[in-house]
């Protein structure tokens, strides 16, 4: 079996592992970055299909008891295939409370502590508002909605430069539009010395010494290769490798990170018990209705993705954003069986009642997305030795729901419009019996707190317990955040790094990793 | 009532058909067995387990050797659960065969089940030659029936509407029918926004899109 030994290694090359790559190799670390999915290379590999052997082959879904995650495995991880929009978190995401009374952020961290990093990541993905002769129609019927209710939208802001309006954000952009990392943190890592390697999975992670004697700081020269991830490659003859680093950055997403960490808990000793737990889903609730007759169109089929327009009105007084949302035809008919609510023409999922509407999809239908402040109390943990994800629905949980949807239906029925039913279903095209939450913002898992009986990581980000091992990636956010997580990943993944830099010299600069091969 | 086909240019025989009969009744524990599997088959896109073996044995041999016949009921499925939809089209019934979908190994199981309710609701060997209220009946009964023939029709719904819909099979056509045009052509970019959008924009709260 190889053995590869390396300065720092990054498992991931998402948001939460892109900013280290840069940042450390730029500084003169040797950096090395492994990814379980396949390499991208974009814009060249993307297409406009909802052909779902392609949309399979880089998105993944983890589906639980009332909830599933949805991630991107592949270089440059969700980048690559979200809606752009990046928006950074409202302050008072970061006052929220337990039931307890209990801050879910750190003390230290709050909007101001993060707004440098924001500014950085903002700056390095050319991060723009959204002028309002680009806004599409959806977002414009949206907005008027809300304009003739007296309630205030905001025009959004995205990573992108020259939008086409294709409408395919996100399958990935083939105009390079779309300023994902790869047009940026990743390119910039190899140059800077980083190196890259798709297809190799992290299996699990051993200490190779007592790692709590080891020097949390200082010249890394000086510190010893304390950290053995197993590795198997996912491509080929699946051959099995060894990467033994200095320093671990654990990046590979919520979903990638806290499976990794369970994977290797005989190992790791010291890990918090609230590994798995604290997962924020986004509290994600859709609503859909028809626009009335003489009301402007919208366009579920052109226009970016995410049409323009974000509310913050209900914010303080409802603890969600609302948006407006344009499903393409795969991703509406997968998730749920819509219906004309009281139209009693059966069957009404399928044939003559459901093609009509079907035919006014398009155009007259109007769906509204709403992000919210949900606690953190959905957990992943071993069952049988797989994962398992796990969400309670209790009492605040279906409260949200049905106060959020009530405001969603609300506004669409004080403009005239006829909601629609939407029946949410599983992959097998089935209904779903109880109330169910599907998002691609989930965080946690891992989240950072002052003491190890509160969280995963410290506030720089580094395991309790293991000097020189940090999560950097959506694992390490405490809350949900009602709206994109992506920018706040980032940013908080430059402040991970900053923090890494702040602590430790590199060895060496210019130096690749070395290749040791081993008799096993 | 429509006509009860049962020509040699059906392809299906009536020896054929009592065969077929005698098959299912016969098989009726193989095809329970089969049927509690397709949980596990339709479980995803991503699952792994494929009891093909159980089904292969399960469903009438006929189909197999004539797939015009097993095509033309698939044809007729798919335009009752989407009127409209192209009878003749090249993509219509592509996903029940697509590997990637998994539906192939109990696509004849599932015709061989459309021809036996056609046949025990309405008298007609062939549930392509029912009209679209039958056939509408005959779905219904599918999907009434017990737990996992249920699973098989929701599935086989599932599938083509979103073939059909989502143009799976067709990148460059779309579904024309919801004027879904597929991969994206050039376009004005007037074309996808309003030319007054003042009319349009609501009080904003913040400076840069940002809320502070």
């Amino acid at each position: 079996m190889r053995t590869t030994k390396t300065d720092v290694l990054i498992v991931g090359s998402g948001f939460g592992a892109a900013a280290p790559a840069l940042r450390l190799s730029r500084a003169g670390f040797q950096v090395m970055m492994i990814e379980k999915g396949p390499n991208i290379d974009a814009p060249g590999d993307f297409r406009q299909t909802q052909d779902p052997r392609y949309l399979l082959r880089y998105l993944k879904s983890f589906a639980g008891d009332n909830v599933s995650l949805t991630y991107a495995e592949a270089l440059g991880g969700g980048s690559g295939f979200y809606e752009m929009v990046t928006l950074r978190a409202p302050s008072l995401v970061f006052e929220q409370v337990d039931k307890g009374g209990r801050r879910l952020w750190p003390s230290s961290i709050d909007r101001s502590t993060l707004d440098p990093y924001y500014d950085i990541a903002e700056e390095m993905l050319e991060v723009e508002q959204i002028r309002a002769d680009e806004v599409p129609k959806t977002g414009l019927a949206f907005s008027r909605m809300m304009k003739n209710l007296g309630l205030s939208c905001d025009r959004a802001r995205y990573s992108v430069k020259g939008c086409v309006g294709s409408g395919f954000c996100v399958t990935g952009c083939i105009y390079g539009a779309k300023r994902s990392l790869h047009m940026n943190y990743l390119p910039q890592s190899v140059t800077a010395g980083a190196t890259v390697r798709t297809d190799l999975e992290a299996i699990n992670i051993r200490t190779l010494c007592e790692v709590r004697r080891t020097a949390s700081g200082g010249n890394l020269g000086s510190v010893p290769f304390r950290y053995e991830i197993l590795c198997r490659s996912t491509t080929g003859s699946r051959e099995w490798s060894r990467i033994q680093a200095r320093l671990l950055v654990l990046a590979g997403g919520t979903v990638g990170t806290v499976g990794l960490l369970l994977r290797s808990r005989s190992h790791l000793h010291f890990l918090s018990r609230q590994l798995g737990k604290n997962i924020s889903f986004n509290g994600s609730v859709k609503a859909a209705g028809v626009l009335p007759e003489g009301f402007p169109e919208g366009d579920m089929f052109s226009g970016r993705s995410h049409p323009g327009m974000i509310s913050y009105h209900f914010l303080e007084s409802h603890g969600v954003t609302i948006a407006a949302g344009k499903p393409l035809p795969l991703q509406a008919v997968a998730a749920a069986r819509l219906k004309l609510d009281g139209d009693g023409r059966e069957p009404s999922y399928w044939g003559e009642a459901n093609v009509k509407l079907m035919k006014i999809y398009r155009r007259r239908v109007v769906v509204l997305m709403a992000l919210g402040l949900t606690p953190s109390t959905a957990e992943i943990g071993l069952r049988n030795g797989k994962p398992h994800l796990h969400l309670g629905l209790d009492a605040d949980v279906r409260d949200y729901y049905k106060r959020t949807k009530r405001l969603l239906d609300s506004i669409m029925e004080r403009n005239g419009c006829r909601l629609l039913d939407a029946t949410f279903i599983d992959m097998e095209g089935a209904p779903r019996r109880d109330l169910y939450f599907s998002t691609a913002h989930q965080v946690g898992a891992c989240r950072m707190a002052e003491s190890v009986d509160q969280g995963v990581v410290n506030v720089d980000g580094q395991v309790f317990g293991y000097p020189g091992m940090y999560v950097s990636d959506g694992a390490a956010i405490p809350s949900s955040l009602a709206v994109n997580s992506a920018l706040t990943i980032l940013a908080n993944a430059e402040r991970v790094a900053s923090a890494i830099r702040g602590r430790y010299m590199p060895a060496h600069s210019g130096a690749r990793p070395a290749v040791v091969t081993a008799s096993h | 009532m429509h006509g009860h086909g049962k020509s040699e240019s059906d392809g299906v025989s009536s020896r054929k058909i009592g065969d077929r009969r005698r098959q299912i009744t016969g098989a009726a524990v193989t095809r329970r067995a089969a049927l509690r599997q397709l949980g596990v088959l339709l479980a995803g896109i991503g699952a792994a387990c494929t009891p093909a073996r159980i089904l292969l044995k399960a469903y009438p041999q006929e189909f197999e050797e004539n797939p015009e016949a097993a095509d033309r009921a698939l044809r007729a499925f798919v335009g009752t659960v989407i009127p409209g939809a192209p009878m003749d089209g090249p993509n219509l019934v592509r996903v029940y065969h697509a590997p990637f979908f998994r539906f192939a190994p109990y696509a004849f199981y599932f015709v061989a089940d459309l021809y036996q309710r056609a046949a025990n609701m309405f008298g007609v060997e062939r549930f392509d030659a029912l009209g679209v209220t039958e056939r509408t009946r005959v779905i219904e009964a599918g999907l009434d029936a017990d737990s996992t023939t249920r699973k098989l029709y929701t599935g086989a719904i599932f599938l083509a509407q979103i073939s059909f819909y989502a143009g799976v099979f067709d990148d460059d056509s779309g579904c024309p029918l919801i004027d879904f045009e597929g991969r994206y052509r050039l376009r004005p970019l007037a074309e996808l926004r309003y030319p007054n959008p003042g009319e349009y924009l609501a009080g904003e709260r913040t400076l840069d899109g940002n809320f502070s």
